[in-house]
Order: structure tokens, then sequence, then C-alpha cells
């Protein structure tokens, strides 16, 4: 399908890995340049340069990684043309239609070409992919994609109305896939196509429940058996590399610090009140200072309080009437609680630099995207009912233009 | 009238065959494994047993009632419309007396040979309230009691998947809790297809090994790390019945220590002149030495060679250091991806990687699977799912290039501003194809390193 060589070559289609949610795919025409925010680029200098290279911008402003295609890489880098399918449906699919090196499969509609370019690839040289698109412009879109992708030999595209039409293969293939509007318009076609030597398997991909049901009715009606219904999505994880998580305990230390140093500041208030009251007595009368209770004393002292507590913190030096000399402790990290002095003499509180990882699911991600009903067919021969042959068997080759 | 032609090398027989492990479902949809080796008799636990030559030759799929130990084809079976009817269980208790049939007598009943059918319809006949219940009651009623009696079984087709089911039902521990939408995704990502070359790590009992070989098709090259002395026997590969060309071409093992390239694997010697040899034995036993140590050392080769396209890795070791240690082999562009019952393991593993310079994008997703019971007016999701299917992670080797960065890095300041008018042109001149829709990039370039793990995926 794509190159398989170590270096870039001219003509070569790569993805360019700008973020990852900006993919993009480039063919590679020495001449042209590729600019973007990300930096400017001769297609000429990335001939010859190993897949997977981080690139630096020739104005050494940005760099991007140049990437061989995969079939999941073309589905984040491909243009849309429809709503496309992604890793997780494409994958459950795929596996449960069992499709693997030498399968035949039939996909309808196109589409977007997401779903055909993994399909194609798992198949292989040995396999065939017969897809039908009833969209003309889209159709024409996707026979030139799949020509330039190298896959003409694995892909047959038909342009056409399989619910009207049917397919354009008898008794061929392995596995159906259904992404239309009304599958069940394409039920008794696929019957058709699907071989009759063995099990074969059927999906129907659908958004909404109410085509679910007309299906499995159709499904049912039609002969297929273990018919069930699946529902897939991806959740991604957002992992960050955090400090280990505080014990309470440091916490409980903290506050204890802050509440002696809360006590320690009231009684030198008081001290420094009774100092200041009896001084002040001894100026006006000394004879009177051993009526005065202790309460009354701090009472009387409350304005002086407040006025040593404002200077103490506007000033912001320390206390230096402490008994003990205090020391300033930087406990850095905003969610700190906020009691950054302790008093020395005990150990300052230990700051672990481990770290952890942490995971959680994203907040927003993909709650929806359709309903798989999957159905098979097993190769049980009852008394074949008369088919008038619409849909006559014609090699690939036919098929095609 | 095929297409392609068929001379499509299978990776297995579409029929059942003699030597085969085949996979049955039977009534109570419990799953058994049953060996058919040609003329013997294979024994379904105490539902019984059948000839297995009656088996042998026979497509997969097909539901069989065994009669004196031979097989009957029932025809496949479509889901019956069920009628609404007004009745409720409104007027139904438990613990009634309802069923005056007695063990002893649907014993008897079972013994003289009459058909299953016909005992539950002997049951219905005498059920005292059966004709109160719902249709779908009755239904239920059916369908329990067929389990219960029914001596049939139906072949299960040994696909990846259905493989895959077998063992996450039967022992999830023994496949690290891979299950078949986190395995399919995994073979996606790691781009498996005929003729690529892939290094694997399996410590599932050979789940993924199995996986890797189904979508190879017997093409390419499957080089495997395992931590005993010999090639581990991978015992899901069992299950899938392949053809020898499928495993014998393209699996090749080294283990931990054979896989070290500063290590000197100790071999016995083997080239021994001829006139030292003194017997056939001797010789013989000298030749097979001699096969061993050379395939040994061209699988060294080949791995210290490199350029694999990818590295699948579902070990119960530090996945860190087997990144380490096998990453180097992996080309530019190839994936790597690991799987891993526990998010931990995994979170650890990214933080690790994200300060290494060649993983682009190292990132984690879970696979989340809901199955759905779709009948006729009783469509609703299965009320006992499975919880988990195991964590995935997936990024792309890159050769890094330090000067890229270092620019990088010195312009990271004065880039802010300018983030809006680059958005414009972002589709440019020379690209050949439009780029998708979303435009609205916020992220520098430069940030791509440092933020990964706050971006969404997809």
């Amino acid at each position: 399908m794509w190159s398989t060589a170590r270096e870039i070559a001219a003509g070569d289609l790569v993805i360019l890995w700008l973020t990852r949610e900006a993919l993009q795919p480039l063919v590679i025409t020495p001449g042209k340049d590729f600019n973007s925010k990300f930096g400017h680029y001769r297609h000429a200098d990335l001939v010859g340069i190993p897949y997977g290279s981080k690139v630096a911008s020739r104005k050494g402003k940005g760099f991007i990684h140049v990437l061989r295609p995969t079939p999941e890489l073309w589905t984040m880098a491909l243009p849309h043309r429809t709503q496309i399918l992604y890793l997780a449906d494409i994958a459950f699919i795929t596996s449960h239609l069992n499709i693997k090196p030498g399968s035949r499969v039939i996909e309808a509609g196109t589409g977007s070409g997401s779903f055909s370019h993994s399909v194609a690839r798992t198949v292989g040289s040995a396999g065939h992919l017969w897809s039908y698109e009833f969209h003309e412009v889209r159709a024409g879109k996707a026979r030139e994609e799949f020509a330039r992708h190298g896959m003409n030999d694995i892909v047959t595209l038909t342009h056409r109305n399989v619910c009207r039409e049917g397919f354009t293969v008898t008794d061929t293939v392995d596995s159906v896939f259904l992404d239309l509007p009304a599958p069940w318009e394409a039920v008794e076609h696929a019957k058709q196509a699907l071989r009759k030597d063995r099990t074969t398997r059927i999906c129907c991909f659908s958004p909404c429940m109410e085509q679910v049901l007309r299906t499995v009715n159709a499904l049912n009606d039609a002969g297929f058996t273990e018919i069930t219904m699946y529902e897939t999505l991806l959740r991604p994880l957002d992992v960050s590399h955090v400090p280990v998580l505080t014990p309470i305990g440091e916490i409980s230390e903290k506050l204890k610090q802050a509440e002696r140093k809360r006590e320690d500041k009231r009684l030198k208030q008081i001290a420094a009140g009774r100092q200041q009251s009896a001084s002040k007595r001894k100026r006006e009368d000394g004879t009177r200072m051993d009526d005065q209770s202790p309460e009354a004393a701090e009472d009387s002292t409350a304005v002086e309080r407040k006025r040593i507590k404002t200077d103490e913190e506007s000033a912001g030096v320390p206390l230096d009437v402490l008994p003990e000399p205090v020391q300033v402790m930087d406990l850095d990290g905003p969610e700190d609680f906020d009691a950054p002095v302790a008093p020395s003499g005990r150990s300052p509180v230990p700051v672990s630099t481990a770290k952890i990882s942490v995971s959680k699911v994203m907040s927003e991600v993909r709650g929806h995207t359709s309903y798989l009903t999957f159905a098979s067919l097993q190769p049980f021969s009852p008394p074949p009912p008369e088919t008038e042959s619409l849909t006559a068997a014609v090699t690939p080759a036919d098929v095609e233009s | 009238m095929a297409a392609t032609s068929s001379s499509v090398r299978e990776s297995r027989d579409s029929t059942v065959q003699s030597g085969d492990l085949v996979l049955l479902r039977i009534p109570n949809g419990d799953i058994k494994g049953v060996k058919v080796e040609k003329d013997t008799t294979v024994t379904i636990g105490r539902l019984g047993s059948f000839y297995a030559n009656e088996l042998i030759d026979q497509p997969y799929g097909l539901t069989y009632e065994m009669v004196d130990k031979r097989l009957k084809v029932v025809p496949p079976r479509t889901i019956q419309e069920v009628e609404d009817t007004d009745a409720t269980n409104e007027l139904i208790n438990d613990g009634e007396f309802v069923q005056p049939l007695t063990i002893d007598e649907i014993q008897k009943l079972k013994v003289s040979g009459v058909h299953v059918s016909d005992i539950i319809k002997k049951q219905i006949e005498q059920h005292a309230n059966y004709s109160l219940k719902t249709e779908y009651s009755k239904e239920k009623y059916k369908k329990r009691k067929e389990e219960k009696y029914s001596k049939s079984f139906t072949t299960i087709e040994p696909t990846l998947y259905n493989v895959c089911d077998y063992w996450f039902n039967k022992d999830k521990t023994r496949i690290r809790d891979i299950r078949a939408d986190s395995l399919s995704q995994m073979l996606n990502l790691a781009n498996i297809r005929p003729g690529g070359r892939y290094i694997a790590v399996d410590d599932a009992s050979g789940l993924v090994v199995a996986g890797i070989l189904d979508r190879m098709g017997g093409e390419g090259r499957l080089l495997t790390i395992c931590d005993t002395d010999s090639p581990p026997p991978y015992p899901v590969t069992a299950n899938m019945n392949f053809k020898p060309h499928v495993t014998s071409n393209v699996l090749v093992s080294l283990n931990w220590a054979t896989a070290e390239e500063d290590y000197t694997p100790i071999i016995p010697p083997s080239d021994i002149p001829e006139d030292q040899i003194r017997s056939e034995r001797q010789k013989s036993r000298l030749n097979k030495r001699k096969a061993v140590t050379d395939l040994l050392s061209n699988t060294r080769d080949e791995l210290f060679y490199g350029e694999f396209d990818s590295l699948i890795v579902a070990s119960e070791y530090d996945p860190w250091s087997i990144l380490e240690k096998l990453s180097p082999y992996v080309a530019g562009s190839g994936s790597i991806v690991v799987h891993s019952p526990h998010i931990q393991i995994l979170s650890d593993l990214q933080t690790q990687m994200r300060g290494a310079s060649q993983y682009l994008c190292p990132n984690i997703t879970e696979s989340f699977l809901r199955r759905y019971q779709v009948l006729p007016g009783r469509t609703h999701p299965t009320m006992v799912t499975s919880g988990t299917g195991g964590f995935v992670l997936h990024a792309i080797k890159i050769y890094d290039d330090p000067n890229a960065s270092k620019v990088i890095f010195d312009r990271r300041k004065p880039k802010k501003p300018k983030a809006d008018q680059a958005t414009e042109q972002h589709v440019t001149s020379g690209s050949d194809s439009p780029l998708k829709e979303d435009t609205s990039i916020e992220n520098t370039a430069d940030t791509i390193m440092l933020d990964v793990g706050s971006q969404k995926v997809q």
C-alpha cells in the first residue's frame, strides 16, 4: 500500500504530525514547499531522511514529525467527506467479522475511506475489498485516493446504490459491513453476496436504536442467526506527574504550630500590656496597683494589644519579644496552608520531593458512535428459494470504471 | 463464482480436522474445548458423547443433537416474534405447588428416550400457572427447560475473536485481562499485516502471539522474547488450529538473556571434525545441535539488525525495562503498543516515556464494551458485563533532532502572540491535501511534548 522503505523518497505519501490534533497527509514533491505555523520546509529536504524523523524548520522556527502512513494515522489525517469510523469501531468490527489476510469483504458505503484503508491493510494482497458508494463525487474522490495509495489490486470501488441494485458479486465474500442509513434494505442483497460453504458474518453500523431494531428484524427474516449488538468506545486517560499527596499529619502539625504561635503572641501581648499599664500606673498612682485583678489588666490592654499586633504585621519583623527566636520557613507551593512560620527548635516540616503518576479519564470523551449489530449466516442449506439473478457475478476488473 | 482465486493459502481449514481443538457451545451457554481425534469418542461432560468422525470435515457454526453417539444437524434457529398480551404476574405466587410432574417421572421419560421437546410439552401441560404467564415469561420457561434437557451443542469457529472470548470467560488472568476489543485495537495500532516484522513480548499465554500470527497470514517475521530457557508453548495458539505454515515460517523466539547484545550464549560445540564423530547417533545429535545454534545466532542477528515495524508488549515484567531493551530495534515511525491490566503501570510508563526523546505522543486508552440483547420488544444492554479489558498505551518511535528542540526552546516566549495569525495560513501551497476541518490548534509545536497528556486523543 505505502512505502516500506526506511527512507522517504520523492512521490511518497507521508503523514506530517504537527500536533496530536493536527495531522496532515503530504505527497513529497521536490520543488514544492510546506509552510505552516510550525515552520517552513522544502519537500526536497525531506527526501532521503528516515521515516519517523523530527525535522526542524529551515528558518529554525518549529519542527514537525514526518511519519510513515498507516491506516490508523490515515484515519486521523484524512480529508473528511463524511462522518468517519475511528479506531475502536474499526478494530472491533475487523475482529468480530474475522477479517484477516485473504478475507473477501464488502463495504457499503465507502464514505471517507477510513474503514477501507484499515481493511485493505488487513486482508492484504491475498484478500479483496469490494467497496460501494452511492454518492458519485465521493466515489470519484475515493477512487482517486485508493489509486494514489496503491490499493487498486486490493480494493474494487463501485459507484452504486446497493439498497436498490445490490452488490456486484454473488456467493463470494466472507463478510459484509453496512454503514448505510437504511441497512435493512441491503440485507437480502448481502445474503446473496456471502459465500454459503462456511459461516459468514455481517455487521450493520447505525447510530440510532430505531435503525438497529429494523435491521435486526431484517436479519432475522433473512435467516441470519446469532444476532447480537455491541457498543464500543475508547476512554482516553490523562496522566499527570504530581508531588506525592501530603499526609494529614503534616497539616495537623502546621495547624498546631500556628496555634502555638497565636498563643505565644497572646501571652506576649498580655505581658506587654501589663508592663505598659504598670509603668502607666507607676506614673499616675502607685498605690492602686495591688487592687487590680489580672483580668482587668488584660481588658485594659486590649487596645494596646491590637496596636502591637498591627505593628508586628505591618512591619513584618520577627517577634523579638518571643521567648525563643522565630525562624521564617518557606514551605513553597501555592496550596500551602497559611502558616509559614514555625518556631525554631522543632525540626522544619519535611517537604517531600517524590512524585507520582496519577491518571484520570479525560473530562470530555466521545460518548457514542454507533451501535454495531452483528449476525452470522451458517452453512446450512435448506431447499434454496428461487432467486432471480439480479446480481450477476462479475470479476473485479469488470466492475471497475 | 469467486472473483479472486481460491488458491489463497488459508491459515486454517474451514472445516473440523482430526487433531483439532474444537470449541463447543452447550445449551446452557457454556463453552467447552474438546480434542477431536479420528476414530475416537468425544465426551462433553455430563451432556453426552459422540463419535469424533461425525464432526470431522464438517463446517463450523452448525448445531447438532446427539442421538446414540451420532450427530443430527439442527437447522439454525431464528428469533421468534413474541406476541404481547395483557398477562401479568399479578396472580402468580412464588413457591406455590404448580408442577405435579416429579423429578423421578421426568427422569423416567428421559431414560425411555422421549424427545426433549415432548418432555417440555408435558411439563407445560401439567403446569398449573403456565397459562397465566406473560408470553415473554413462557419463552423464558421453555428456554430454561431446553437448556436443562437438550443434548445439543454448536461448534464455534476458532476465529481470533471467539478464541479470545473463550479464554477471557474461562480464565482472564491467564491472558492478562486482554478482551477481544482491546486485542483488536492492539493489532490495529501495531499495524499488523502480512509481510510485516514485529517484536512481541507475550506473557498472556500466547494470545497476543496468536493474534499477530492470525493477522500475518504466514508472511513476515514475528520475534518473541520470553522468560524461559526454551521457546514457550503459547497455549492459546493451540486453539487457533493454525496450519503449520502460519507459525513455522514466521515465529522465532529469544529469551531475555539471549536477547542481550553483549551476552554470549553458552553453547556446546557442534562443529566437531568428521574423524572424531564416533556414531550416527552422535552425528544426528550434533546436526540437531548445530541447527539450534544457527537458529539462535540468526535470530539474534535479526533482532540486533533492528528496523522492526512494531513492538507489542503484554508482559508481567517492568515495561520500561522492556522498552529500554527493545525499542532501539523498532524502526522510525514504528508503533509501540503496551497492554496492562493496571492503569498504574502504564501511567508510570507514560511518565517515563515522556521524559525520553524517541517516543512521540505516548497515550493511554481504556476500551469500553457493552453488549446488548436484541430480541424483538426486549432490547437492552446485558445485565452483567465485563468491567475491563485492560489498558493500552500507544506511542510512535521517532528519531529525535536535538537541535530542533533547542531552537524551539529559545523561541518559546515570542511565539505566543503569533499563534493566531499563523493558524490562518495553515493550509498552504505546498500541501496536496486539505487539512481536516478542525484548524483550531492552540498548541504551538514546542508545547506538544510538554503537555501531551492533557490533549484529547482522536
